[in-house]
């Protein structure tokens, strides 16, 4: 966009600056300011390689080793990988995690992307409460809306044969194995399509409204402004919602977690793989193994989002 | 795992204190334990300890109302007092208790563990053998089928506390009203369920959980399968056996009733199932020794209801089988610093009379302790809930003296969530239960192969 | 537009004028349909807080057979009994945990933003070598599942002695690399290298700088940072299931699980369903109020990512 267009050159003016100082200057200001730049991030780094580095490149270790048992411990290579992706509960978990991104995601962004258009658009007291009745659910933390819609959902007591009475239809039991792909798309749609709509607002918010007065003297409709001028215009903050919502979802873990309690059938321990991975870890006590599971999710995880971005980069032009 | 541990260790308290100096100024405070097992271990307990000179043993416990009986137990022991937490119930504390025998430390002394999990740790030598710290003292307490469940050709790996002695809880006013009779075999209890139905009851004779882990493969025990077996001389040799007659027996047996509609299939331990045990969803439940208590838990206090407890039905009635749903144990880690101080808690805290009689009246736990089990104050006990029914006389006393112990493979967990998922696809109706046992035997060989057993 | 702070200025006025204007005098009946998109939308998102609220004003035997359905009041009103029931149970325990997750969010979140706002700067305004390498491997990071990270985090704890301290649960959460990465971005256009060699040519020291310039044009994006550092650590539910063993140190999400589990698990024969419900509403209300009255500061701030993604 143009403001990446407008940063650049500011850079540019300090290299500047520093390429028109005598060359030894330049060179003890470029180290003491690095180090400088340094001492900012330390605090941070030193956080980062403790807390993340080292359990990571310990547990990458870890996935090198099988523990069987019976036998013990042995140095293996990757022959656990070669076990994880022949693996049909990881592969099965895979692909439950992918298609409900596909069926997921589009579905919250639509729902984030119609709603902030309306509010934007309409600017009313209704905008403004329904902005944060949207909203709130994201206060709630993961563990607790799951547990609330485990009670939901529960058909004895839950208000679901109420409120698809309402309507003259028979309440699903979305904690079956047919409904709870469903019952899922339901609590993390709830979840967060406040947060994304509130991204998405902002940006429509930020945008310069001469764009489409001129459009609108022109006679284009509101429907129209919005798909020909503001959709393109706040795609970054769509790609970044897809991003959030892409990583979220390959991992998904603490939802089907809380609720394997109450659909212990439906949801399998291989549901998805990073549950997978808990399961094998904490429950079989295959710590190799679910090291190796949570790296292969990682090589997922990253090669997914490598191509996606890589996509729409080309596509947005960013 | 241990050598990682070594280099790991180091980079990690170099990279830790570095971070904690760094960030909060402050040296962490806490950092005695790791190596150094000092006297004055650093323990955080729930309870408050009664005798703050001695020795200290740690105990993770989820029996309800525990504090109680930890109270009763640290005053009167001048030499060791609990430092007791609820860690989480069942497999929450399996989770805790994995991780901390994987990082070789966090975990409490002494663990509740029930006694089906016990293999589960031996195999990895997480326990401590009690022979040495006089286990073979205290085995005149129990029976031989509730000592054969915490011990093998090894040694003695956990104190047996409760039992699960099987029987079948039933609401006298649904049986009365339908007139229908209480059945006392299988064949009868299939007929007692298709008769309820045709008199015009809603709703099912009993529910057939697939998630009921122990409660499954003590149907199949009952039925006379012995589905799971280790070589006594070498543990990593062993049988799976689940495609048995015997196991295809019982799960044809539910499944037909389930294709009846006259039994149920839904997950229990849920909120929504216990609202079904009482609002007269289930005419009956087949419920072990602490299920009387469980359900007395979910009315309202004090309720007295029309429930009444008879002996478990039988596939046949002139040789009638005993089975046992699972009760817990107390065991030793291999990361206590005094095992025999640990051994000595283990074995002693529901050594008394006292403690078992909190155990009894607050948690409804049913004692393998003989003294508790054989005394008139047990037998005589009767029950609000069940009318003022002797129940333990009536039904599980009888159940639990002829129970004679059951196998279980070291990888319980995962033919626990196998079982649920196999038996939750069959009672779909997505598989038949030949299939069902196919895939179980198949996944189980597999796994075990995979693991380095030697099966069959 | 090369901050996010002066943009937000003019929008505002836009936003109301010219809109009202022209739905008012078409009387536009879509506008209407909107609104009613809007109600709809919000009751769906409401809905699930409305049944906590009516659900915690019954007993456990309301709960599971009350008379008026799951969506209204039972004649018998329990939510005091219940309220009060918070403080009885186990010695009080539910307010320590309530305790325990506000200190974790204040500390952990607190410090995280701290760090994040002097890494973002350091990223987006000195050149150090090392740094485009040091980044890339900051944003690859966001993409660690965390139950990969759960185990040797835990082993590491073990090794030093914090498990079953608040540090097991603090200091893994000190790490927010979005936090990180959204301060880069945002210091990149709020702060203007012209004014930070201003600055220095008058002599300040770098210290100086950051505190009396930089920091005043990063608050809309410190408040950013900290809100959402503030969720995700009361959020915070897998690592402090493993790491933690004493109840005493529970934030509410495990306290809450555990009730969950103690009251569906059975032998446990603890039945503690109008209190796990009681208490989930009692533990979002600070964060709901939290929300609302930040609004101001934290709007703005989200859309941040998105300048450059």
């Amino acid at each position: 966009m143009s403001l990446t267009k407008l940063r650049k050159p500011q850079n540019d003016d300090v290299t500047a600056a520093a390429l028109l100082a005598p060359r030894s200057q330049r060179r003890s200001v470029i180290t003491r300011r690095g180090r400088i730049g340094w001492a900012f991030v330390a605090p941070f780094g030193v956080t980062f390689i403790a807390l993340l580095v080292i359990p990571l490149l310990y547990a990458f270790w870890l996935s090198l080793n099988t523990n069987t048992l019976a036998k013990g411990n042995q140095f293996t290579w990757f022959h656990n990988y070669g076990q994880a992706f022949t693996d049909p509960l990881f592969l099965e978990g895979a692909r439950f995690v992918i298609v409900f991104s596909l069926i997921l995601i589009p579905f919250q962004m639509l729902i984030s992307l119609i709603t902030a258009l309306i509010i934007d658009e309409l600017a009313n007291k209704v905008a403004r409460i329904s902005r944060l009745l949207i909203f709130i659910p994201y206060a709630v933390p993961v563990v607790i809306g799951a547990i609330m819609w485990g009670f939901l959902y529960s058909p004895s007591f839950g208000p679901m044969g109420e409120i698809f009475g309402f309507f003259g239809l028979n309440a699903p039991n979305l904690l079956s194995a047919d409904g709870i792909f469903w019952g899922l798309v339901n609590i993390v749609t709830w979840q967060w399509v406040g947060y994304y709509m509130i991204i998405i607002f902002s940006a429509l918010q930020g945008l310069d409204p001469s764009l489409f007065e001129a459009a609108r003297i022109d006679g284009a409709s509101k429907l129209q402004i919005a798909l020909r001028i503001k959709i393109p215009l706040v795609a970054p903050a769509l790609v970044l919602i897809l991003v959030f919502a892409l990583i979220g979802t390959l991992q998904f873990f603490t939802e089907p977690q809380i609720l394997r309690s109450l659909a212990g059938g439906a949801i399998t321990s291989g549901f998805t793989p990073n549950l997978y991975a808990f399961n094998l870890a904490f429950v079989y006590r295959d710590f190799n193994y679910a090291s190796t599971i949570s790296f292969a999710l990682g090589i997922v995880v990253f090669i997914g989002s490598y191509i996606f971005l890589s996509a729409s980069r080309k596509k947005s032009g960013l | 795992m241990q050598p990682a541990l070594k280099w790991y260790k180091n980079v990690a308290v170099v990279g830790l204190t570095l971070a904690s100096l760094t960030l909060t100024g402050c040296a962490a405070s806490a950092g005695k334990d790791g190596s150094g097992r000092a006297e004055s271990r650093n323990l955080s307990c729930t309870n408050k300890i009664v005798n703050p000179d001695v020795e200290q043993v740690s105990v993770w416990a989820w029996y309800p109302e525990f504090e109680s009986v930890v109270d009763e137990y640290n005053k009167n022991n001048d030499d060791v007092q609990i430092c007791w937490n609820n860690a989480g119930v069942g497999a929450d504390e399996y989770t805790k208790l994995n991780t901390a025998l994987a990082a070789g430390s966090g975990a409490a002394d002494v663990v509740m563990l029930e006694a089906a999990m016990l293999p589960s740790y031996t195999v990895q030598d997480s326990l401590v053998d009690l022979t040495p710290f006089g286990a073979a003292d205290i085995k005149k307490n129990f029976s031989p089928g509730a000592w054969a469940d915490v011990s093998t050709t090894e040694g003695v790996f956990a104190a047996p506390v409760d039992g699960g002695p099987m029987g079948m809880l039933y609401r006298s006013d649904i049986f009365k009203q339908y007139n229908v009779a209480v059945p006392t075999t299988w064949a009868e209890f299939a007929d007692s369920a298709q008769q309820l139905k045709d008199n015009g009851y809603p709703g099912f004779i009993t529910n057939f959980p697939t998630n009921g882990r122990a409660y499954i493969q003590a149907l199949f025990s009952q039925a006379g399968a012995v589905p799971y077996t280790v070589d006594p001389d070498d543990p990593s040799r062993i049988g799976i056996d689940l495609e048995s007659p015997e196991v295809l027996q019982v799960l044809n047996y539910w499944n037909d009733l389930i294709e009846r509609g006259l039994v149920s299939h839904n997950d229990r331990n849920t909120s929504d199932d216990n609202a079904r045990m009482l609002d007269g969803t289930y005419a009956s439940y087949i419920a072990p020794a602490w299920g009387p208590g469980y359900l007395a838990g979910l009315a309202d206090p004090g309720a007295v209801t029309e429930w009444r407890a008879v002996p478990l039905p039988q596939w046949d009635a002139n040789k009638p089988v005993q089975v046992n749903w699972g009760g817990s144990s107390f065991a030793v880690t291999n990361q206590a610093p005094n095992p025999a101080l640990s051994a000595k808690v283990a074995m002693g805290i529901f050594g008394s009379e006292a403690t078992w009689k909190i155990g009894i009246e607050k948690a409804t736990l049913f004692p393998l302790w003989s003294p508790m089990l054989e005394s008139d104050y047990f037998r005589d006990l009767d029950y609000a809930f069940f009318g003022g029914q002797q129940i333990n006389e009536d039904v599980f006393i009888d159940a639990a003296a002829s129970y004679e112990g059951f196998t279980n493979l070291p990888f319980l967990s995962l033919i626990y969530d196998t079982t649920t998922e196999g038996l939750y696809a069959m009672a779909e109706g997505t598989q038949t239960p030949e299939e069902t046992v196919t895939s179980l035997q198949k996944t189980f060989v597999d796994y075990a192969e995979n693991q380095g057993f030697t099966v069959n | 537009m090369t901050s996010t702070t002066p943009r937000t200025i003019p929008q505002r006025t836009r936003s109301s004028r010219p809109n009202k204007s022209h739905s008012q005098g078409a009387g536009d009946k879509r506008s209407i349909g909107r609104n009613v998109v809007l109600i709809g939308l919000s009751i769906y998102f409401l809905l699930p807080m409305w049944w906590l609220v009516v659900a915690s004003t019954k007993s456990n035997r309301g709960l599971f057979s009350g008379t008026a359905g799951p969506l209204w009041f039972d004649q018998d009103f329990n939510l005091v009994d219940n309220f009060l029931e918070l403080f009885s149970q186990s010695n009080g325990i539910y307010w320590q945990w309530l305790g325990n997750s506000l200190l974790y969010a204040a500390v952990g979140g607190g410090g995280a933003t701290v760090l994040a706002v002097l890494a973002g700067y350091g990223f987006a305004k000195y050149a150090f070598r090392g740094r485009t390498v040091a980044f890339a491997l900051l944003l690859g990071s966001v993409m660690v599942p965390v139950t990969a990270l759960v185990l040797p985090t835990f082993v590491l704890f073990s090794a030093v002695g914090l498990n079953n301290t608040i540090w097991a649960v603090i200091l893994p959460s000190l790490l927010t690399p979005f936090g990180v990465y959204l301060m880069r971005v945002y210091a990149q256009d709020a702060i203007p290298d012209e004014l930070l060699d201003a600055a220095r040519i008058d002599g300040a020291g770098e210290a100086r700088i950051f505190f009396t310039v930089a920091l005043p044009l990063l608050k809309p994006a410190v408040a950013t940072v900290l809100l959402l550092s503030l969720v995700s650590t009361w959020n915070n539910y897998f690592l402090p299931l493993a790491v933690l063993s004493d109840p005493k140190l529970f934030p509410i999400t495990v306290g809450l699980g555990q009730w969950l589990q103690l009251s569906a698990a059975s032998g446990a024969g603890q039945q503690l369903w109008n209190l796990i419900v009681t208490g989930a509403l009692v533990s979002i209300i600070p964060l709901i109020i939290a929300f609302i009255s930040l609004q101001r500061y934290w709007q703005a701030g989200l859309s941040l990512g998105s300048v450059k993604s």
